[in-house]
């Protein structure tokens, strides 16, 4: 199949399932269409990225065009459209194909849910068009083009986001989510304007050739400016706090997309900035992005630990793993910058790495988290349990996700993050002492968060999945459609083999930034020196093998195999009711308290007592807040100071005619008054 | 006699840490029995409580899942499977390029994910509370590990633990360096809080306001108990080999022989009863912390790493 | 970096270190006070490390005196002082205990950055003790600003003296005599007046907590 073909195939599903739920808005076959539609795209997608992405052979790069030539005059289009698939774009082209296979087979058994309640033909729509633009944006190879493929991103995104629009927090969240993705908008389009070449092509070679001939005080600022608005979409500190709100809202196929694919372009922007246009920078450009992204992988985590919605601890969880992404990025920029080839080429592939683990077991965890709220109809996890006797293939799948989070070998998430590691050990040789010095506090940084999340998917593991039920619509709760199983087990899948491929994985993601930057080409490149090696296949098959080895040796010394069903231990009491197990606050509490200094949690206790005696108690009710530094002593303060500003602006809409007619009359003169002097 | 292959060392390596935990531990309490003016078990006690425990019927809670059943056959291998990546007798052996450090440091992780997962399982406030605290102390103790990993990395170009054992056989002067015993202390409080020794945990105590580890592994019995506790036997011993073989590696064999082997054998011995006698007298001397100092302890240890860092970094 | 000498200096140096970074970790005025008798043991010892190697009197006789005097004299006065108006309750510092010793290895980071200039020019053999004197300079500082107690504040303070001490010995290979007896009596004075307006706050307050000073203003 050629690059054209599979290309073709890919627009086609996508604008086939697209017309198809606009044409059948209801039932069954709405749901299928628009779904086997966004299934046909993304494996087209998944073929074309990944074939680029394998291919041994080939030049660096594939020219494909498309609609012939078409010139179009003016600053803000290329010459020609076309659409080039570099190994980096190949490689985020693939990603985007690779999870929306899934999380389209999964929708499909998702929105059984809405029929009769709501119209299918948005939700099947905007996700055809969504999984459109966000496979556009990485071939964009123009200023135009790129702008118009996020921009399509971010509006079927957010109606996607508002389907389930009947609840007030969704209309909250889908506000929060469009003012920091235009926000973010108005930072990008800044730094493609400085890089604007005088003759106003916008096509990215040459900005990359202009990029080339300006002040390193001006390269710092587009990168400031880039950094600012690709990092508002992917989440980072401070810019994170539209996730926790808008990945909840969203449908659960929705957040999957969003945080495993969505922010992942973030990241991409950041890398077409950096390594692409501008070509490598100055030390502190690389040493900025591993600051924010050390900053976000410990905040992340640690209010992720306080969480007792599972989406929005998974949202916050994305902010950690984004934070790990860009810890390895920074890495190879930094290492670039100070002349460490091998080195930089390592980080980046952590990064990169990452960055496809994440999306696979962040991908995973989202649909279950979803099934979950299907069987449950709650996200709030102090109302579940014991769900693994009732889910228990869910629970299984949704297992291996929280495993490979929390980065446990053999799995894929552990061998990323043991890429990253080796990336920022390999940092002791900088010549810079100085900052050779931040790498181990990255490494403990690293090392902590990681920790945490383990700790912290123990808690949503073990609260919402194990034990006994703690409500009646968890006891009643029941496995999901055969879709949406089978969409979690191709990811669930991925997981393992992306970790015990990893000897194909590496050679493949170092090819995705070979070249960029100056870098070694991809026939070049050799391992650094000072890394240690490991092999994630063979500890999968040691671990299997002694698993399996431990049963027959138990059998044959002869151990006992007898098994006796009863009662958990009590200490004595009489019976054993879902009240007295542990709550998720409960076991976050001891972290809770060790870091009070950043959380100043305070606690609402309220007691009713009987009526006839203070020793027996009715009720109590007890709510824990925890400060949002953020959203109180950031955001808001912003926010009140622009509505004060905006009433103010306001007094311009007096509601009289005449006084917008002098406005036009007032506005006509001035300009006038410009042309002139400009003409003269 | 033939020269032994690698493998064939690496697997008789392992089935040695296997047979020799349960007597360290023995040993261990033994020692404290002695120091605290008691005659003690014998210290061969633990075989007999593994071999008592693997007759005994096993009791399942009624709420418990397939995962209450599996967790203790996934702490066994994953620790078996550390065994194998340890240099206890020799190095290199073929499977240091499969793990290093950092792999072993998350082999132990996975098992403790298990572990504590199948606290919760069985629904009891004993299994949440343990496994709340020790989740809790193993967050709290992966920074100063990777740190103190960093450290042993910086010296040996590798974190590969054959490699970080040649170099220091190499660099006798490195031993006693600063940055090595800086890394040693901060290791030495790692053990204590990773194994569930004093002062963060009492191994010996079935009170609900002191149980860490014992409070996850309430609802064991029979046969899942006593693969739980050889592992955690393994586990002390593996920590005692990395802390023996890492900072004072010699004896551990280069080549292949029987005489290398031996002689690696009795050192090895010699290291554990040191390393025994050491935690014995210091389990004795010290108090059991309250939970919420431990993060005090391990801050310690995270400064002691720090410390052993920058004092490496000159060491180039 | 490679000789025996080299090493046992660094080697004392840390345990004078980490004596100070104890003052961060334990608390009660006892626990201080021990461990500032030990650091000014092991500065001692370390100071006639080097005094053996360079054969210089003037330090064995530094040495001594740091033995006597901060080593055996002054915690004996500290208990005293401690015995008459410490308070059995326990004052929380302004920065809670694990956060303080993540900040106090974090200032030995900053005293290995701000030392590393001089390193690079210097070829003493005591040169690799020095960033680990500067961090317990930076240390005893922290110490004096986050804890509320006037009595672990005097007790930073013989801390710091302690620091500069180390850090002009394995600077300078040996002290002049007179700078060391200049610090001493430097020292001597201020611990002498801190007593007596201990004594003042504990007769004005019935507490030594320094936070009552603001009662002052008002």
């Amino acid at each position: 199949m050629t690059d054209l073909t599979l290309f073709t195939l890919m627009i086609g599903g996508y604008v086939g399932g697209a017309l198809a739920a606009c044409l059948f808005s209801r039932g069954a076959l709405a749901r299928w269409l628009a779904g086997v539609g966004a299934i046909t795209g993304g494996a087209a997608a998944l073929a074309l990225g990944g074939g680029k992405l394998f291919d041994w052979s080939s030049a660096s790069f594939t020219w494909i065009e498309v609609m012939g030539e078409t010139s179009i005059a003016g600053p803000l289009q290329g010459a020609r459209v076309v659409l080039i698939v570099y190994p980096l774009s190949a490689l985020f082209l693939a990603i985007v194909g690779a999870i929306a296979i899934p999380a389209a087979l999964y929708s499909i058994g998702y929105a059984r849910d809405w029929e009769g309640r709501r119209s299918l033909r948005t939700p099947g729509v905007m996700l055809n068009l969504f999984l459109l633009s966000m496979s556009l944006v990485p071939l964009a190879e123009s200023i135009f083009w790129f702008v118009l493929f996020w921009e399509g991103m971010a509006i079927s995104s957010y109606l996607l986001v508002m389907t389930e629009a009947d609840e007030p927090e969704t209309v909250s969240a889908g506000n929060w989510y469009l003012g920091m993705t235009q926000f973010g908008l108005g930072f990008i389009l800044a730094a493609f304007f400085l890089l604007l070449p005088p003759d106003g092509s916008g096509d990215f070679t040459a900005l990359a050739k202009h990029a080339a001939t300006l002040s390193p005080g001006l390269k710092s600022l587009v990168f400031v400016l880039a950094l600012v608005g690709f990092g508002a979409k992917a989440g980072l500190v401070p810019l994170h706090v539209w996730l926790p709100s808008a990945h909840p809202a969203a449908p659960s196929h929705v957040s999957a997309l969003m945080s495993s694919v969505m922010i992942k372009l973030g990241v991409y922007g950041v890398l077409l900035f950096g390594l692409r246009l501008l070509g490598g920078g100055p030390a502190w450009w690389g040493g900025l992005v591993l600051a924010l992204g050390a900053v976000s992988a410990l905040l992340g985590v640690l209010y992720a630990l306080m969480e007792h919605d599972l989406k929005r601890l998974l949202a916050y969880h994305s902010i950690e793993n984004i934070g790990i992404i860009f810890i390895g990025v920074g890495a190879g920029m930094m290492f670039l910058s100070y002349g460490l080839p091998a080195l930089a080429v390592l980080g980046f592939v952590g990064g990169l790495y990452h960055t496809i683990n994440h999306a696979c077991f962040k991908g995973l965890l989202f649909l279950g988290a979803g099934s979950v709220l299907h069987a449950t109809h709650t996200r709030n996890m102090e109302e579940m349990g014991g769900l693994i006797k009732r889910m228990p293939r869910t629970a299984l799948f949704f297992l291996v996700g929280a495993a490979a989070i929390s980065a446990l070998p053999p799995l894929n998430g552990f061998v990323s993050e043991w890429v990253v590691f080796q990336a920022l050990l390999g940092g002791a040789t900088i010549p810079k002492r100085e900052v050779a010095v931040l790498m181990p506090v990255a490494v403990a940084m690293l090392a902590l968060a990681s920790g945490l999340a383990a700790a912290c998917f123990v808690k949503a593991f073990g609260i919402t999945f194990l034990g006994i039920a703690r409500s009646h619509e968890a006891e009643q709760a029941h496995e999901v459609p055969a879709s949406m199983q089978v969409a979690m087990a191709a990811l669930a899948l991925a997981c393992v083999v992306l970790g015990a491929a990893a000897y194909a994985m590496v050679p493949a993601l170092a090819r995705a930034v070979a070249g960029l930057a100056g870098l070694p080409p991809a026939s070049a490149l050799s391992a650094p020196g000072a890394v240690g090696q490991i092999s994630p296949l063979s500890i999968l098959l040691g671990l299997v093998v002694l698993l399996a080895a431990i049963p027959m040796a138990l059998w044959l010394f002869r151990a006992s195999r007898a098994l006796r069903v009863s009662d958990t231990w009590g200490c004595g009491r009489i019976a054993q009711t879902p009240r007295m197990q542990y709550t998720a606050a409960a076991f976050a509490e001891p972290l809770r308290r060790i870091f009070a200094a950043l959380y100043r949690p305070t606690e609402d206790v309220s007691i009713d007592f009987h009526p006839e005696s203070r020793y027996f108690v009715q009720s109590i009710a007890y709510r824990a807040h925890i400060v949002p530094w953020f959203e109180r002593y950031l955001y808001d303060p912003v926010i009140d100071r622009v509505i004060a500003w905006a009433a103010r602006v306001r007094a311009i809409q007096s509601g009289s005619l005449h006084a917008y007619l002098t406005y036009l009359v007032a506005a006509l003169v001035i300009m006038l008054g410009l042309l002139m002097l400009w003409g003269s | 006699m033939p020269l032994p292959t690698g493998y064939i060392v690496a697997i008789a390596q392992t089935a040695l840490a296997l047979l020799l935990a349960p007597g360290l531990v023995g040993l261990i309490r033994w020692l404290k029995a002695r120091l605290q003016n008691r005659r003690g078990a014998p210290v061969w006690q633990p075989y007999l409580e593994l071999r008592k425990l693997f007759a005994k019927e096993v009791v399942v809670s009624s709420n418990a899942s397939w995962l209450f059943r599996a967790a203790p056959f996934v702490v066994f291998a994953s620790t078996v499977a550390v065994a194998f990546l340890v240099p206890v007798l020799a190095v290199p052996l073929p499977f240091d390029s499969v793990g290093d450090l950092l792999v072993v440091v998350y082999l132990l992780l996975l098992g403790t994910f298990f572990l504590a997962l199948a606290g919760l399982d069985p629904g009891s406030a004993f299994g949440g509370m343990g496994s709340s605290r020790e989740m809790t102390v193993a967050a709290l103790s992966e920074p100063t590990v990777a740190l103190a990993i960093f450290a042993l990395a910086l010296g040996a170009g590798s974190t590969n633990l054959g490699q970080i054992v040649a170099r220091t056989m190499a660099d006798p002067a490195a031993a006693v360096s600063p940055g090595y015993l800086l890394a040693f202390g901060a290791l030495f409080v790692v053990t204590l809080a990773e194994n569930g020794r004093l002062p963060v945990d009492n191994p010996a105590t079935h009170l609900e306001l002191t149980m860490i580890h014992e409070a996850m592994i309430l609802e064991y019995s029979g046969r899942y108990l006593a693969l739980i506790e050889w592992a955690a036997w393994l586990k002390v011993l593996l920590f005692f080999s990395l802390l023996g073989n890492l900072f004072v590696p010699w004896g551990v064999a280069t080549v292949l022989t029987w005489a290398a082997l031996g002689w690696a054998l009795a050192t090895l011995l010699a290291k554990l009863v040191v390393l025994a006698l050491t935690l014995a007298v210091f389990e004795t001397r010290v108090a059991k912390l309250r939970l919420f100092r431990v993060p005090e302890l391990l801050a310690v240890s995270f400064v002691l790493a720090v410390l052993a860092i920058t004092v490496s970094f000159l060491v180039r | 970096m490679d000789s025996a000498f080299g090493h046992l200096t660094v080697l004392g140096s840390s345990l004078v270190l980490l004596c100070g970074l104890t003052l961060l970790w334990r608390r009660g005025s006892a626990a201080h006070i021990g461990a500032f008798a030990a650091q000014s043991v092991a500065l001692a010892a370390t100071a006639g490390l080097i005094a053996v190697v360079t054969g210089s009197r003037e330090l064995w006789v530094v040495a001594v005196i740091l033995l006597g005097l901060k080593g055996i004299l002054m915690p004996i006065l500290l208990k005293r002082m401690d015995r008459r108006f410490g308070s059995p309750r326990e004052l929380e510092p302004y920065v809670n205990t694990a956060t303080s010793l993540v900040i106090g290895g974090l200032l030995v980071v900053l005293a290995y950055i701000v030392t590393w200039p001089i390193l690079d020019v210097s070829r003493l053999p005591t040169r690799a003790g020095m960033p680990l004197a500067m961090g317990l300079i930076f240390v005893s500082l922290f110490v004096i600003i986050s804890r509320k107690k006037a009595l672990t504040q005097v007790i930073g303070f013989l801390a710091l003296e302690n620091g500069i001490a180390l850090l002009a010995m394995l600077g300078t290979y040996g002290i002049p005599f007179i700078v060391e007896m200049g610090v001493f009596l430097d020292a001597l004075m201020g611990f002498l007046v801190m007593q007596i307006v201990i004594y003042r706050i504990q007769e004005t307050f019935e507490s030594i907590d320094v936070e009552q000073l603001n009662r002052l203003s008002q």
